[in-house]
């Protein structure tokens, strides 16, 4: 089940592209990149940014810290920044929040690429094994019929054991019947001591 | 492009901050630029920043105030639709990311189980297993079944000559595995099923090390369940638990 990878950054020409899907797809992932970008920088920076984008389809898009209208009117000579102590607090309350949630992100994305390693050392686990000298754990489309065969065969007795195991354990009412050990942990073992 | 990654969080240090932005906002602005490029659309970005006096905008100030006046111009709700702030936006990257971990969770899982499969094929019992972990377990099996079915359809339909297994083993391989799981199962380990095909000589030869050191220390408690069929066409004839190398 391996994802074939994708063709990669590729060096465009900066001039308006032609195909209208290719302008469609590139102008949504831009217009987010972009946006990720101005709120890093703000992050990082403590600046105030707006940013106004119209769609291709004449949508529009707008980020702003601490809001797009603030920003704006600012900008338009509406209104001149306050300076009142409502407007510290608000903003003092605006930090501490941005702050918390720039954590949580940090740790999801640390969660998320842990777990995109783990996947490619399972990846990785899978493919030495398949290269070895055990027939049946070649990927599928390699086997012959008659290997199939023995392998479904083999399959099914395991499904059959499956469910006696299940069933028994649910007759035996999930009392404490912990594992030795978990799977994951079987694995991590796996891993430091390869059985093969 | 940076080598090393950077925190997501206000810069203390004056200095690095000062470079950060230059380097960031030069960036921001060219990113800005290749859109309105790229996709033939209009855009607008203004800066604030405590280094500059004026904020910085592009495309210039003109342009700026052209695509605001566009902007006012649209009905509040046209405005406010896809519009964001800081928290928004970041509340948005959580959920986004929060949902590709969900889904890269439930890969792994199943490649876990999927070596947790194999493992069982080669004589692991499933004595170890949590009642999750068989409940996964089974689905995988049944979703292996689905695929192998359909490519046996499709190989018996093409009808091409087939590949012969290998291994050329005798009979004696088949006999010496049904002997050793006959003889060391914890009450006479029956054998409700015979091995259904023959053992590769491959198989016999690459012992793994654990299981040499099970073989020498027969006292280990093979823990075969009664009632578990012996699906060993793929096993050494071993035993279901692993050696004392894998325990504590």
């Amino acid at each position: 089940m391996a994802k074939k990878p994708s063709i990669g950054r590729q060096k465009i020409k900066i001039a308006k592209i032609e195909i209208k899907n290719h302008l469609q797809v590139t102008f949504s992932k831009r217009r987010s990149g972009l946006f990720k970008k101005a709120s890093e920088l703000c992050t990082l920076c403590g600046v105030e940014i707006s940013i106004i984008v119209f769609s291709p389809a004449g949508k529009v898009f707008s980020f702003g810290h601490p809001n797009v209208d603030s920003i704006v009117d600012q900008f338009l000579g509406r209104n001149p920044p306050p300076n009142s102590t409502t407007h510290h607090l608000i903003d003092a309350h605006r930090k501490a929040s941005v702050q918390d949630l720039n954590s949580q992100l940090t740790q999801v994305l640390n969660e998320l690429e842990a777990g995109r390693k783990r996947g490619e050392t399972l990846d990785h686990m899978r493919k030495l094994a398949s290269q070895r000298k055990y027939w049946w754990e070649k990927p599928i489309d390699e086997l012959g019929l008659n290997e199939l065969e023995q392998l479904r065969d083999s399959i099914e007795v395991l499904k059959k054991n499956v469910t006696n195991q299940t069933d028994k354990l649910s007759v035996e009412g999930n009392v404490n019947l912990s594992p030795f050990f978990s799977v994951s942990e079987w694995l991590i073992r796996l891993r430091s001591n390869p059985i093969r | 492009m940076t080598r090393k990654k950077v925190k997501l969080a206000f810069i203390a240090n004056d200095s690095a901050r000062k470079a950060t932005f230059k380097k960031r906002k030069k960036g921001l602005m060219k990113k800005v630029s290749e859109l309105s490029t790229l996709c033939g659309i209009d855009a607008c970005a203004i800066i604030y920043s405590p280094y500059e006096s004026q904020p910085e905008v592009w495309p210039n100030t003109a342009g700026a105030q052209r695509v605001l006046t566009q902007f006012k111009r649209m009905p509040e709700m046209e405005q406010s639709k896809k519009m964001v702030n800081q928290e928004g936006f970041i509340r948005q990257r959580i959920a986004k990311a929060a949902e590709q971990l969900k889904k890269q969770c439930k890969d792994n899982r199943e490649k876990e189980m999927t070596e947790v499969m194999y493992q069982c094929l080669t004589g692991r019992g499933l004595q170890n297993l949590a009642m999750a972990d068989l409940h996964d377990l089974g689905w995988l099996v049944d979703q292996n079944l689905k695929e192998i079915h359909k490519r046996i359809d499709s190989l018996k339909k093409s009808a091409s000559s087939q590949v012969v297994a290998p291994g050329g083993s005798s009979k004696s391989a088949t006999s010496e595995m049904a002997r050793n799981g006959g003889g060391q199962g914890p009450g006479a380990g029956q054998q409700e099923q015979k091995p259904v095909v023959d053992l590769g000589a491959d198989a016999m030869q690459s012992r793994p090390q654990w299981f040499t050191d099970w073989v020498n220390n027969p006292n280990e408690n093979m823990g075969f369940g009664g009632d578990d069929q012996m699906m060993l066409p793929f096993g050494d004839g071993h035993g279901a638990m692993w050696s004392s190398a894998f325990f504590p």
